[in-house]
């Protein structure tokens, strides 16, 4: 009895938090996003989420996440791999994560500069022959900023599940005749799959509702489900609608985990 | 070079860095269809023989030659060898089946040629039945019939075994030295079993290389090294034994403890300090009078097949003695020996100079009319 007292005493900060910044905002946007932009009751902004507009909106949200993701696991994989290899890993592993600790809206101002129409990206391309060119507000700059920004959050999981690889597993499948690739394919691959879905839940899901970088990189030229909803609630004061829109956010994630959930395998 | 040698090395040497060679000019022959065990304390670069063979790591010197061939260059996954893993290092993601059939998809084998060879296999090792269960569903023992299945089924020249039973308790162990020796004899491929345990090696062996310090001690049947063994390291390492030095004073007479005892050995200069050994079952309990040796009992332990008595003599030198009866500590008692009991080994002889002295006295037993 007094034991369970005591556990029960230790939940309650835990419960207490759960209740008040998960349940309460998620049940607060459900509620909201059955109120049209007058205030009354309706599902008019279901109905609208399935028109044209929202739904190319949506797609074109999956399709930059996807990007982003794809762009960033073909980076970072290697990057661990080569990473766990060198001799001082964790001393490189805290130079790419470093980046990660500086403010994203730093940064965003940062490549601003870089890629600003006379900045330095652009002076070097006019030295060498190819002239300036509109880095800026293209799609470009955006995929290639959210990457920038993301790989970290990449990198970390996928260096863990390498790390924990026992090694002679690679020795094992040599010996049995596999080349180097084969092993990659038929061992290290599969046996790092943990590391490589958390680390794309980790970039997909917040890369689906990007929405300072849209603004600030791309130029509001990417519109995603992150930008629509900082509109409505900011600019057009739609809040229903933003809610809406926010639900389904929540929704496709829970179906993105759901998918990409990881189950432990092992001995 | 002799046709049956499957595995040379060369001078092989093996070392990182400037650290002191882990292997130091290692030679030696692997015959076809033998049970090889490399014995040795660890860090004496039994490992590493064994990770050269396989391609896990490259000679920093010397040749290294797979049936006449050099195969110094050659990668891990072109080799003629298979490994079992002293981890086994099964895969983990795989089930039975698989881990097994993971060499024969590689070399794009048929399905059912697969099938076949893996259900083989599997009940080569006793594993009928197991095929779709997995690796973490497995016992210590049962996975590493796993990794021996997963070496055999690919018809290797050689199997290297890298201290495969250090993972599984007493009785286990005992169980699978008889199912290995047994696998060796009915598959007739060679083995290379690598272990510190000397009892293992014994058991097991058609012929040891002891190893110490990046060095072949000695190499022969078990017989010889424990009966013969050429040096203190050897004589030490390989059961318990009774090392003292002496002097041998002419053929056929050594002195020790301050006196002579008649011995077999012969053909060495006269006065040479040497070492001694008497292997403690070869000394047996008896009156004062009978002893060769006059010692007293110092403590005594019960190992359930015999005694382990420790005695010391005058000089305080300590005797071991085993045996199935027991002493009483604190008594005085004689100790008797055969002079084939006494084995002379002379200081830093080389193996070669030793068997060219082994081979004299068989030479000259023949001489004697024996």
């Amino acid at each position: 009895m007094e034991n369970k007292f005591t556990r029960n005493i230790y939940m309650v900060p835990y419960a207490l938090w759960i209740a008040l910044f998960v349940i309460a905002p998620i049940l607060l946007v459900l509620y909201y996003s059955f109120f049209d932009i007058e205030g009354n009751l309706s599902l008019v902004n279901y109905q609208k989420f399935f028109t044209p507009v929202y739904l190319k909106m949506t797609l074109s949200s999956f399709w930059y996440a996807f990007l982003i993701t794809l762009i960033s696991l073909i980076v970072a994989y290697p990057t661990a791999y080569l990473l766990t290899k060198t001799k001082h890993k964790q001393l490189w592993l805290l130079l790419i994560i470093v980046p990660s600790w500086i403010n994203l809206l730093l940064k965003a101002y940062a490549f601003l500069g870089i890629f600003g129409t006379y900045g330095i990206t652009n002076s070097f391309l006019e030295v060498i022959g190819i002239g300036s060119q509109q880095i800026l507000f293209t799609d470009f700059s955006f995929i290639f900023v959210s990457v920038y920004i993301f790989i970290p959050f990449m990198i970390l999981p996928i260096f863990n599940s390498l790390i924990e690889l026992n090694p002679t597993l690679i020795d094992a499948a040599n010996d049995l005749g596999a080349s180097k690739w084969t092993t990659f394919r038929r061992v290290i691959f599969p046996l790092t799959i943990d590391g490589v879905k958390s680390g794309c839940q980790v970039v997909f899901i917040p890369a689906l509702s990007l929405f300072m970088l849209t603004r600030l990189i791309a130029g509001n030229r990417v519109i995603t489900l992150g930008t629509a909803i900082e509109q409505h609630f900011l600019v057009t004061q739609d809040w229903g609608m933003g809610s809406t829109i926010a639900v389904f956010l929540i929704i496709i994630m829970f179906l993105f985990m759901s998918v990409t959930g990881t189950r432990k395998r092992g001995i | 070079m002799k046709n049956e040698a499957i595995i040379q090395f060369k001078n092989v040497t093996k070392q990182y860095d400037n650290d002191p060679p882990v292997l130091n000019d290692v030679s030696f022959e692997i015959e076809k269809g033998k049970f090889y065990t490399l014995l040795g304390p660890s860090g004496c670069g039994k490992t590493t023989i064994l990770r050269l063979i396989a391609g896990f790591t490259e000679a920093s010197n010397g040749e290294i030659f797979f049936n006449g061939k050099k195969i110094n260059d050659v990668p891990a996954n072109k080799r003629q060898v298979n490994t079992v893993f002293q981890d086994y290092a099964l895969f983990p993601h795989l089930n039975v089946y698989e881990n097994v059939a993971f060499g024969l998809r590689i070399k794009k084998m048929n399905n059912i040629d697969i099938d076949k060879k893996v259900k083989e296999a599997l009940s080569f090792v006793n594993l009928k039945g197991y095929e779709n269960r997995e690796i973490r569903e497995m016992s210590g023992g049962q996975r590493q019939r796993v990794a021996i299945a997963r070496a055999i089924v690919n018809e290797p020249e050689v199997i290297l075994l890298d201290e495969p039973l250090s993972a599984l308790d007493l009785k286990l162990r005992y169980e699978m030295q008889y199912e290995l020796r047994e696998l060796q004899r009915r598959l007739g491929i060679t083995f290379i079993f690598v272990t510190h345990d000397q009892e293992e090696a014994l058991a097991m062996s058609d012929e040891i290389f002891v190893l110490d310090q990046g060095k072949i001690q000695q190499s022969g049947t078990p017989k010889d090294i424990y009966d013969e063994p050429i040096n203190r390291f050897v004589a030490d390492f390989i059961g318990e034994s009774n090392i003292l030095k002496g002097r041998m004073l002419d053929d056929y007479l050594v002195e020790f403890v301050g006196k002579q005892f008649e011995c077999v050995d012969q053909g060495l200069d006269k006065n040479e300090p040497i070492e001694i050994v008497i292997r403690p079952e070869d000394l047996e309990i008896t009156t004062l009078e009978r002893g060769k040796l006059q010692v007293c009992v110092d403590s005594q332990l019960f190992r359930g097949v015999h005694y382990e008595i420790s005695c010391y003599d005058k000089d305080g030198n300590e005797w071991l003695v085993h045996s199935t009866k027991a002493a009483n500590v604190g008594d005085e008692i004689g100790l008797y020996f055969d002079p084939e009991a006494i084995h002379v080994m002379r200081l830093g002889e080389t193996e070669e100079e030793f068997d060219k002295r082994l081979e004299a006295y068989t030479d000259g037993e023949a001489g004697h009319g024996k």
